[in-house]
């Protein structure tokens, strides 16, 4: 077979040496890109404390929320004052941004507390659930997407599809429910609620400066029985978090390795006469994976929302359980704060699975 | 392609190890969350207990709450206390406490107290107190409770002097033992701001019959007996107590049941405890409670008040008379509540001193049940058309999730002896808070638990001409008497005039109470000492218990 692609280091009519031809600019490389997503966050975030403060001040203000009915109105109107609330939205929130741009998010109301020590206090525990529940949405979503797509069409793929659908659409606290009614409850494998229990609390309290993750603190004890305990625990809240984002995991997995299974490289393997599984394993998988990186930012947020349920049906104490608690004490004021400080975890966190997405495939760049 | 590769291998083996873990884990047993070792099986002096109450603040100047009393009544010392199983005052680290003018009132402190982290504790520190419960003056906290106290003055290191704005007031020695009464280290706490609780936990700044070992704020609490308390409640029988903060109640009930907790109080709910009496593993104690809930009358705005178009004095009496004659206490104790709450027949609940039962002599049929006979002559002869058209109120936020069944049970029991068409509406607990106060509601639910345990505390806030109800009652002489028994020196005097009190009332019914709190604690069958502190000073005290 012959080329017809023209030769474009031939030399010019004339005999001069033709000059290197010129890269197309598609976009800027890397650095540019981080560049832009860098700066895209500013915006986001902006629009996200705005709708958090507007939507909190179209209820009233946080001191008559918080105690109304337990002050009279004179003491409330001067506790209104005193915290400058009755002073015009404008100025509040200019003096709501200035504060957020000095890392200030607040101070609750209910407990007096600065909001990033309810950060730092409760984060950890967050953060060791979503790490848990992306374990499972990992385990569970990646493989069965893998037989999904294997199956294609077959009963084994609708059962699956199914499988998904109900994931994802089923609300976190009722699989939470119906999890700890079966695996706690009926067959009392696991403990029913909690990050540990109460002996074991008591036993880590030994460690110094404990991390707050209490995987790791349990294994800094060094006792197996206290590390047993506090996976135990672990196990029904990262599932029935986890199954949230496994059904997207599934569906988006399936979809991608059906496509690369149809693709040309995948065809010529074909040819060769690679089997099946082998050409799901080494060459349809791989590709395949990719997108799971890119909506891996998506699904944080949609874990941190669901922490929240997740947290309070399980009495795991992180930001998800602090803020539900502050939403039925009405302390807007932690409520604000909070959810700024979610909305600014979750930026970032589009922004570091953006760049990993970039440095991964440089497709996503240009 | 080598970097995904490998950043697949990397997250397939992190999450392999994981998985494999927590599949370990969910294998190696289940369930038991019982710890050989741990406080709730170790005996030896050790307990642990389990509430879904919530801690605002260990600093007194910031909280008046249940959650962060209970706290501050285990590690902080009171110049007065309640001794186990008795309402009225004793001096705690006092060595004497007594009026030494109209106006004076001296304690003497026991010689050589000291706090946990070994600072004195002196007349300085009591005077400290009281003037920063004063300076900081938080709305969450008790200082309106000092509403009587003009100044404190430091006579030396063991005496100090409150200097009273009015005459003999009795009910200061109980104030001193309530909420506003911890007694805090000076060199530990702000003068004039709240101390944050880890510096209160760092400073060991308790001198109560325990100090706190660790501190996981509405999560878990250690405390260890104290050696330095020289108080009233005497040694704790109980060495080393851990208190778990629960979320759902559930939970907690779970936990009781499974004997991972040995004690469980405060609030479990009454369809737990009713299942729980049935359970052989645990005991269900009972005491007297100091919560009430009756029913509130605005007497310009209810049937035939002084504000409406046919007002009547008469029939409006009688159709508050009516109401208290026909409401089925018991039936409201055992269908709403089983049995956690009990009928309440005065104004001031048993077990306090002066308590009567002077409702149950004058409506219903005599013996405490309703009688539709007694109410309907009542409202035929002050002449009043029935049914009565009568607007009901009540909260569905902030009395607990029963309220509904309870106001439907009222109503029901009003409407079925066919004197009372209800209209019974409901209202968030922001909302009804202005408008009770604002004449909206002729008749409406509120609840009160008090802030000491005297008789005065049921009185005073809501029968004197100027109450928190404004409700527009008025009665001088109710006033007077009220006024008297709080500068009444001599006990058997004071009790006779909270009883008068009470029957007055009674005849005006400005409210009708009709529910009194039970204070119920679920604990293991090994465990000792709960009736001793289930008494009506509604303090429960860690100290008195122990497993056997």
């Amino acid at each position: 077979m012959t080329t017809t692609t023209p030769d474009l280091t031939a030399a010019a009519p004339g005999g001069a040496p033709a000059p290197p031809p010129r890269r197309r600019r598609t976009g800027g490389g890397l650095g540019r890109y981080i560049l832009v997503r860098a700066l895209l966050i500013i915006p986001t975030v902006f629009i996200l404390v705005t709708t958090v403060f507007v939507l909190m001040r179209t209820t009233g203000d946080p001191i008559t929320a918080a105690l109304g009915g337990r002050l009279t109105q004179a003491q409330l109107q001067e506790r209104i004052a005193e915290a400058g609330y009755d002073r015009p939205l404008w100025d509040q929130y200019v003096d709501y941004l200035g504060g957020i741009l000095r890392g200030d998010f607040g101070t609750t109301l209910s407990d007096r507390r600065l909001v990033t020590d309810v950060l730092t206090d409760f984060g950890a525990a967050t953060l060791e659930l979503v790490f848990y529940a992306l374990i499972v949405a990992f385990l569970v979503g990646i493989p069965l997407g893998l037989v999904a797509a294997y199956f294609r069409d077959k009963w084994g793929d609708a059962v699956l599809r199914i499988f998904a659908i109900l994931c994802y659409a089923t609300p976190v606290f009722f699989a939470g429910l119906l999890l700890k009614l079966v695996f706690a409850r009926w067959l009392g494998w696991l403990p029913v609620a909690g990050r540990a229990s109460t002996s074991t609390e008591i036993e880590m309290q030994v460690i110094d400066n404990p991390s707050g993750i209490y995987l790791i603190d349990a294994i800094r004890t060094g006792d197996p029985a206290i590390i047993s305990d506090v996976l135990q625990h672990a196990v029904l809240p990262a599932v029935a978090l986890g199954l949230l984002t496994a059904g997207v995991f599934l569906r988006l997995v399936r979809t991608n390795v059906i496509g690369t299974l149809g693709s040309g490289y995948v065809e010529a393997a074909r040819s060769r006469g690679v089997g099946e599984v082998r050409l799901l394993r080494k060459h349809a998988y791989r590709p395949a994976l990719i997108p799971i990186i890119t909506v891996i930012g998506m699904q944080i947020a949609l874990l941190l929302g669901g922490a929240v349920l997740t947290e309070t049906t399980f009495e795991w104490k992180g930001l998800g359980f602090q803020l539900a608690e502050y939403l039925q004490a009405r302390d807007f004021v932690a409520v604000q704060g909070l959810v700024a400080i979610l909305a600014l975890i979750v930026a970032l966190s589009n922004f570091i699975v953006d760049v990993l997405a970039a440095l991964i495939d440089p497709r996503v760049r240009y | 392609m080598t970097s995904v590769s490998r950043h697949s291998r990397r997250l397939a083996v992190t999450a392999g190890v994981a998985v494999t873990a927590l599949a370990l884990a969910a294998c190696s047993g289940g369930g038991d969350e019982g710890n050989e070792d741990d406080g709730s099986t170790g005996g030896g002096g050790s307990l642990t207990i389990g509430t879904t109450d919530k801690i605002t603040t260990l600093d007194p100047a910031g909280s008046y709450d249940n959650g962060s009393f209970a706290v501050m009544n285990q590690v902080f010392p009171f110049l007065l206390n309640t001794p186990l199983g008795s309402p009225d005052v004793e001096p705690d680290i006092a060595e004497s406490a007594e009026f030494t003018a109209p106006t004076e009132y001296t304690v003497k402190l026991k010689p050589g107290l000291k706090f946990a982290n070994g600072n004195d504790l002196t007349a300085s520190d009591v005077k400290f107190t009281f003037d920063r419960q004063i300076a900081i003056n938080d709305p969450n906290g008790p200082a309106s409770l000092l509403y009587n106290l003009d100044s404190t003055e430091v006579v030396d290191d063991e005496t100090v002097v409150f200097n009273l704005k009015s005459e003999n007031d009795q009910v200061f020695p109980q104030i001193l033992s309530s909420p506003v009464g911890p007694i805090v280290d000076e060199d530990v706490f702000s003068a004039d701001a709240l101390t944050p609780d880890q510096e209160i936990v760092d400073g060991n700044a308790f001198a109560g019959p325990y100090v706190i070992t660790s501190y996981d704020m509405n999560n878990l609490l250690s405390y260890e007996a104290n050696p330095a308390y020289e108080g009233l409640l005497g040694e704790p029988k109980t060495e080393k107590v851990n208190v778990k903060y629960y979320a759902e109640a559930s939970n907690l009930k779970l936990d009781i049941s499974e004997g991972n907790i040995d004690v469980a109080f405060r609030s479990l709910s009454a369809t737990d405890i009713e299942d729980l009496r049935s359970d052989e593993d645990v005991q269900v104690v009972d005491g007297p409670g100091g919560e009430i809930r009756y029913i509130v009358f605005n007497f310009d705005t209810q049937p035939y008040g002084a504000g409406t178009p046919d007002a009547d004095e008469a029939k409006a009496l009688a159709v508050r008379q009516a109401v208290a004659s026909l409401i089925d206490r018991q039936e409201l104790a055992d269908q709403v509540y089983k049995g956690t709450y009990t009928p309440l027949y005065s104004f001031v609940p048993a077990g306090l001193t002066g308590a009567t039962e002077v409702l149950k002599d004058l409506y219903g049929d005599g013996e405490g049940g309703p009688d539709v006979d007694a109410a309907t002559q009542l409202l035929a002869d002050a002449g009043v058309t029935t049914p009565v058209e009568l607007s009901l109120q009540y909260s569905n936020d902030h009395y607990g999730p029963s309220s509904g069944d309870e106001y439907a049970l009222i109503k029901d029991q009003l409407e079925s002896s066919g004197l009372f068409s209800v209209d019974l509406q409901t209202t968030e607990w922001v909302q009804y808070s202005e408008d009770r106060t604002a004449d909206v509601y002729p008749a409406y639910q509120l609840g009160w638990f008090p802030d000491y345990s005297d008789a005065d505390n049921y009185l005073t806030p809501f029968f004197l001409v100027e109450n928190f109800l404004g409700n527009h009652y008025e009665n001088q002489d109710v006033n007077d008497m009220i006024l008297a028994q709080a500068s009444t020196a001599d006990e058997g005097e004071r009790t006779a005039l909270i009883e008068d009190i009470q029957a007055a009332v009674a005849e005006d019914l400005s409210t009708v109470p009709y529910l009194q709190g039970a204070q119920v604690a679920v604990v293991g069958a090994d465990v000792e000492g709960t009736q001793d502190t289930l008494d009506p000073s509604f303090k429960f005290r860690y100290g008195a218990l122990s497993k056997g």
